[in-house]
Formats: structure tokens, sequence, C-alpha cells
């Protein structure tokens, strides 16, 4: 049963108003091979740069000794006693969450001074099978809540910064406390209970919205949220290319059946073989068209969620991608593929390896990289810097 | 009178060697060609890898393909379509 899941692991942070940097750092690895999900949420002490060295020094250490299964006590103190101590309130300089997944085992749940996690099923809260409390000898004004609890599939678990759960403090008597972990929670249950597929980021940013919301707009600490889903995968499909074989085009055009919105179709003769196959004409709005795309304009075609233009908008895709550009100031079609990537686990490339002879023209204003080659990119890219896993079967 | 069909291909070949201009065409015809025709934007259109034309972009007028062309090209053809 669990090896057919998804674990999808993300968050959305505010900075606090007027700092450079957030004083909160997120950390996230994966290994795949022991079926173990492991991240670190770190708030340091203050805000800012200062803040935010502390954090990351904090989530980098945590994360290695979560993944050398060292002793949790140990870890711990050995994170504090690295940390700078405050002069005046004479504590360490940062709080954190450590959280170890483990795909059908026990999730294990570290916190040190961090607001308490959320585990959710659906819109129910989930007790954890086992809480201590630990008191280190080094720190014995300091708690460290241990947590042992079964993630099963479908589940959620929220972390956050004090800056989630203290939002609002003091705007008046509702939030005498802040919004608190309570409000935080019914937050999140309203929300998944008008969207229960709602994704992991979709989640983090509206509770860290929110957040931002009650405190009128302006961030008076960091705000941090983090969101662990475990659910079945989301898989989308690309295909690109006619097939070396014309005798492969109908094989090639059956890959399209993912549904439509799980597919995307680049290139003007792909669109032909599918266009044959299903009897129906691509049509291409130009009604919008804007001077600055510096991309052809995308296409409907039934069945498929877009059809584009090929080598040119992957190869955006591509730079995109590799340079972690934000998509909002991309031509509209590389902008919709790269969200449509973002939305989906798995990301299946079908690619044709038939070469373009008016692609190699060198009467060309610009030269194009074979297929092959920039899917070959994009795949490493979204593996490497967005985990997506991807598959490439060639025609 | 019924419009005129342009059809102009947005494949890579085409787009690159300036189909993304041509199709603003419609704002760009002189007075007397306003409202005479439909402009649809299409996937290659194969013509790219056929030896036998000259050279992208093509566009299609009525089905007539038009090839290297630009916008004052596809004027012309259309004032000539006009007049016959
Ligand atoms: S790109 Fe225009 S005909 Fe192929």
């Amino acid at each position: 049963m669990y090896s057919q899941l998804f674990v999808e692991m993300e968050s959305f942070q505010f900075t606090k108003t007027g700092q450079a940097a957030c004083g909160d750092d997120i950390q996230i690895k994966v290994l795949k091979d022991e079926n173990r999900y492991l991240a670190v949420l770190s708030d340091g002490l203050g805000s800012g740069v200062k803040a935010h060295v502390l954090a990351n020094m904090t989530t980098t250490m945590a994360l290695r000794y979560l993944q050398s299964n060292m002793d949790t006590l140990q870890s711990v103190e050995t994170i504090m006693d690295s940390l700078p101590v405050c002069e005046v309130r004479k504590i360490s300089y940062s709080t954190f969450s450590m959280i170890d997944l483990r795909l059908g085992g026990i999730t294990r749940i570290v916190e040190m001074g961090n607001p308490q996690y959320i585990q959710l099923r659906g819109t129910e809260e989930v007790q954890p099978l086992k809480h201590e409390t630990i008191v280190s000898k080094h720190w014995p004004d300091r708690q460290v809540e241990c947590y042992e609890l079964k993630m099963i599939p479908g589940d959620r678990l929220i972390v956050s910064s004090d800056g989630v759960t203290q939002s609002g403090l003091g705007e008046g008597p509702q939030y005498r406390f802040g919004w608190r972990r309570s409000g935080e929670m019914e937050y999140a249950r309203a929300r998944i209970s008008s969207n229960p597929e709602i994704s992991s980021f979709s989640l983090a940013r509206s509770i860290a919205y929110q957040a931002y919301g009650i405190s009128k707009n302006t961030c008076k600490d960091d705000i941090s949220c983090m969101v662990i889903y475990m659910r079945k995968p989301r898989v989308m499909r690309l295909l690109t290319g006619p097939p070396f074989h014309k005798d492969h085009d109908i094989d090639f055009a059956k890959c399209a059946n993912l549904g439509e919105e799980h597919t995307i179709v680049c290139g003007g003769t792909t669109a032909n073989i599918l266009e044959r196959v299903i009897d129906r004409k691509v049509e291409i709005d130009i009604s919008k068209l804007r001077r600055d795309d510096k991309l052809p304009p995308a296409g409907r075609l039934p069945g498929v969620a877009m059809v584009t233009e090929g080598i040119l908008t992957l190869t955006r895709v591509c730079k995109a991608l590799e340079d972690s550009e934000p998509t909002d100031s991309l031509p509209e079609t590389a902008r919709k593929i790269i969200e449509m990537m973002k939305q989906h686990d798995k990301i299946e490339f079908v690619v044709g390896t038939k070469v373009n002879e008016a692609h190699q023209d060198p009467s060309l204003p610009q030269d194009l990289e074979l297929r092959r080659g920039i899917i070959r990119r994009i795949s490493s890219a979204l593996n490497q810097k967005f985990r997506k896993e991807t598959e490439i079967t060639f025609f | 009178m019924k419009k005129m069909q342009l059809e102009i291909c947005c494949g890579t070949t085409c787009y690159m060697m300036g189909a993304n201009r041509l199709l603003y065409i419609e704002n760009e015809v002189p007075p007397e060609l306003r409202g005479k025709f439909e402009v649809k934007a299409l996937p290659c259109m194969g013509l790219c890898n056929d030896k036998n034309l000259s050279g992208a972009p093509y566009v299609k007028l009525n089905g007539i393909i038009i090839e290297n062309a630009t916008i004052e090209k596809i004027c012309d053809k259309m004032r000539a379509m006009l007049d016959d």
C-alpha cells in the first residue's frame, strides 16, 4: 500500500516586515531507499539576517542528525550547545521542530520551543501514539517534546513557527493570545473540508496568508508554515515530437490518455498526430496575444490541457526551471507548463525522436537543441530542484 | 461578401522566421483591407520541410500558400484577390 504513495512536503513563508531575510528556515530531505522523509523547521531568535543564519545552522545540523539516526536528546543538546546563548534571556538562539516520517512505520517528531504540530486525518485531529517530555541536564529550563505517531494515506501534518500561532497578538479581544494553534487548526480544517484534495503548497500558503491577514497585513514576526501530505501521486504526461517510425504514431497518441487536466502536448507535428487520431482540429486563441510573449500562443484540443509549440517553448521551460525563475514573468505557455508540473508529483515524458530537418537549417536565427537533450535537462531539473519523480519514454 | 481566410503558421520554424509579427496583422493593414479578412493561427502546417518551397514563414490565404510571408506580401495578395 505504501509503495504507491507520495509524500508532498511544501511550505510558505512571510518575512517579518522591514527585514531583508527570513529568520525562520526550513530544510527537507528525502531518503528514498529508506522510505524516510525528513524535515526541520527552525525559528532563529530575533529576526533578519542574524536570525536566518542561526535558523539555518539549526536546520542543517538537525537534518544531519536525523539522517544519521542520532539519539534525540544527544542531537538536541548538541544543537543547543553549538548555538550562541542570548546574553539577556540566557536561552539558546533558536527553536525547532524535527520530523522523521517513515512510510509504513512510526513517524517521530521532536520539538524544542516551537508550536506543537497538527496531525489531521481528513478534518479530524489525530492524537499521537506516544508523547514524552524530556529535560536536558545541560538546559534544565528547556523542554523537549517527543512524539510518535502513525501517518496513514490521506493524513496531513502541519508544522508552523510561532509567527503563525501568535499572529494577531493583541489585535482586539478575539486575539488576546494571538491566533493560537487552535485557530490555525480550525482554519486548516475548514480549508480541507471545502477542498479535501488541497495540495500541501496551497494549504501552507493559505494558512500563512491567513496569519498575515490577521496581523492586519504586516508581519510582526516571520511566518512559516509547512504541510506534509501523504497521498496517491498525481501524475501528468507531456507528449512531444513525432515518433521515429510513422507506424508508431497511433501507440504514441494513445499515451495522451491521462485525462484533460494531466496531459500537455508540445509540438505542432505531435498535435497533428493527435488531430488525426481523434479527428478534431487544434484551435489557437490569438485574442489574448501579448506582444512581449516571445513564444507561440497555446492551442486547445479536446482531451488535453493545452497544445503548445515544441522546441522553443520547451527550451524556455528548461531555462526557467534550471534558473528557478519566478513563473509570473514567463510567457504564458511556459508559465502554464511549469505550474502544471509543480502541481503534479510525477511527470512522464513521452518523446518522439524524429528530427525535424527544418530545425537543422543553419539560416535559422537561433540554434535549436535536440528535443531529447532538452527533455533530459528538464527532467533532471525537476528531480533535483523540485523533488519531482520523472520518467522518459522514447518513441 | 465572405471574408478572406488568413491562416498563419505558428510552428517553430515559421515563428522564428517572423510569424510572430504576422499575428498582429489586423492592426497593421491599410484601412481598405480592415475587416475584410479573418485570422487563424495554426500549429506547424508541415510546409517547413517541403524542399520545393522557398522558405518560412508560411501563411495560407483562402487556402493558397504564401511563402516568405510578410505583412506587405500578404496585403498585396489580398488586394489582388479583392480585385478578382
Ligand atoms: S513551422 Fe510553419 S510550416 Fe512548419
